[in-house]
């Protein structure tokens, strides 16, 4: 053929084939999309799997998850990629302004995600419920080692109240009778001796006798976690909230640490993912973005539209299930 | 004339960018109805799984389809779609023996395995830590 070809005297024009009939910078970004799709398709598959098969998983209620937040949340992320795909039209028509301004509002959608994703993790964490060990205060059972770290716990919270008791009482010994630094000094005592009673009462009775039972144990854990009624049916708050002095006592939430991990590991990489989208608005914000950013504007919006299609898959697993 | 046409196809699409968007918001609120006290089936939680996913297989669809352009596109998108859900299915599927063999084989696949209760938590010991000591329940 070539050689026919050059026998009558013509030139072979070779022309550039793409393997794909697409620019290489879509390529890329579809090629980096199906190792992403594998990255959460591997996360969401062991979560599954871990939910199903825990013997128990924790109500959204024990751990501080939000369902109508978790919604809210799908909501700001659907109107981000509705604002990203219309900044790409924008750009399409050669139309700068319009382009800037959705995209400005695909990045400040993203901003108020990323603003109650950190809400709802500092709603969890000031409760005690981490990922790691040294700061969760999740126990699985109510047993000997939950009551031994509810004593420890108790050591930290009763060993300044005692070392302050024997300093006012050191104090007393100086102060002259009936003076008026005297009265305060007696008055501190008793707020002191009134919050080692209440320690003795709700918490030391309960984790010190040695009698104690997984009831009396998950009793105590219920007086911890959620308002309670007493003896005579008066609703108090949760311990730590009643006495603000017993905050950190240690919960048994059953399957409460393999939520913990399951939870702040799928959403910590989506929240990542987030946070990668929005540095690289932030990096085109500033360039005009005309008819000659659209191969830009449509790579990060298909990045975009992942990142809102994770979340439409873990809202439900993570909220709702 | 070619550019009036263009014009119009442009308009056209955001008029479906809007529509998509609507259905995906309608499409949330109806997974979310799942949480509220109207939804009928809170007794078979498998029923409201099934749902959501369905909504959430859909939610994804759309946003593939119509917001990433898939519809549009040439048939290289299956060349670049496929494989990777086909690996990801399978690695879902290699996980399953995973659910299964946690649990005491001959006991109808709901006891958990002796090994594991050990450490794990105790079903039977949750409706302790979710409901109060009987007497304050039962008062007032």
């Amino acid at each position: 053929m070539a050689q026919a070809a050059e026998a009558h005297g013509h030139h072979i024009h070779l022309q550039y084939q793409p393997a794909l009939p697409l620019p290489n910078g879509k390529l890329f970004l579809w090629l980096f999309l199906s190792t992403e799709i594998m990255f959460f398709a591997a996360l969401i598959g062991v979560y599954v799997v871990l939910r199903f098969g825990a013997p128990v998983w924790p109500r959204p209620h024990d751990v501080h998850l939000s369902e109508p937040i978790g919604a809210f949340n799908t909501f700001v992320l659907i109107c981000s990629s509705l604002c990203i795909v219309l900044a790409l039209e924008g750009a399409k028509r050669d139309n700068p302004s319009a382009a800037k301004f959705w995209l400005v509002m695909t990045f400040l959608l993203g901003s108020v995600f990323l603003v109650v994703k950190a809400y709802e993790y500092e709603a969890k964490f000031s409760h005690g419920i981490y990922p790691w060990k040294p700061h969760s205060l999740i126990y699985e059972r109510p047993d000997v080692y939950y009551a031994s770290a509810v004593r420890t716990r108790m050591v930290e919270i009763t060993t300044p109240l005692v070392q302050q008791r024997g300093q006012i009482q050191e104090q007393l010994k100086s102060a002259e009778p009936g003076s008026p630094q005297r009265a305060q000094l007696e008055a501190q005592l008793q707020q002191v001796d009134q919050k080692l009673a209440v320690c003795d009462q709700y918490v030391l009775s309960v984790v010190n006798d040695p009698l104690v039972t997984p009831e009396k144990l998950a009793q105590l854990s219920y007086r911890i976690m959620h308002p309670w009624k007493d003896e005579q049916g008066n609703l108090h708050p949760p311990l730590g909230e009643e006495f603000p002095f017993l905050h950190g006592l240690p919960m048994v939430i059953p399957g409460g640490n393999l939520w913990a991990s399951t939870y702040f590991t799928l959403t910590g990489f989506h929240a990542a993912h987030v946070l990668v989208g929005l540095i690289a608005f932030a990096f085109f914000l500033p360039k005009r973005l005309g008819q000659e950013r659209t191969v830009h504007l449509e790579a990060l919006g298909l990045y975009w539209h992942f990142v809102d299609i994770v979340w439409i898959f873990l809202f439900p697993l993570l909220y709702l299930f | 004339m070619a550019a009036s046409h263009s014009h119009e196809t442009e308009a056209h699409s955001t008029r479906v960018y809007w529509q998509v968007f609507l259905a995906l918001t309608v499409l949330t609120g109806a997974s979310f109805f799942t949480y509220s006290s109207y939804w009928p089936f809170h007794d078979t939680p498998a029923v409201g799984w099934t749902f959501m996913m369905a909504v959430s297989v859909t939610k994804a669809m759309l946003v593939m389809l119509f917001f990433m352009h898939l519809k549009y596109e040439a048939n290289w998108k299956y060349v670049l779609t496929i494989p990777a859900t086909v690996m990801a299915i399978f690695l879902i599927v290699a996980l399953v023996p995973d659910v299964m063999w946690r649990y005491e084989p001959g006991a109808g696949g709901s006891q958990p395995s002796v090994e594991r209760l050990r450490h794990a938590a105790n079903p039977h010991e949750a409706p302790l830590l979710r409901s109060p000591a009987p007497h304050e329940s039962s008062a007032h």
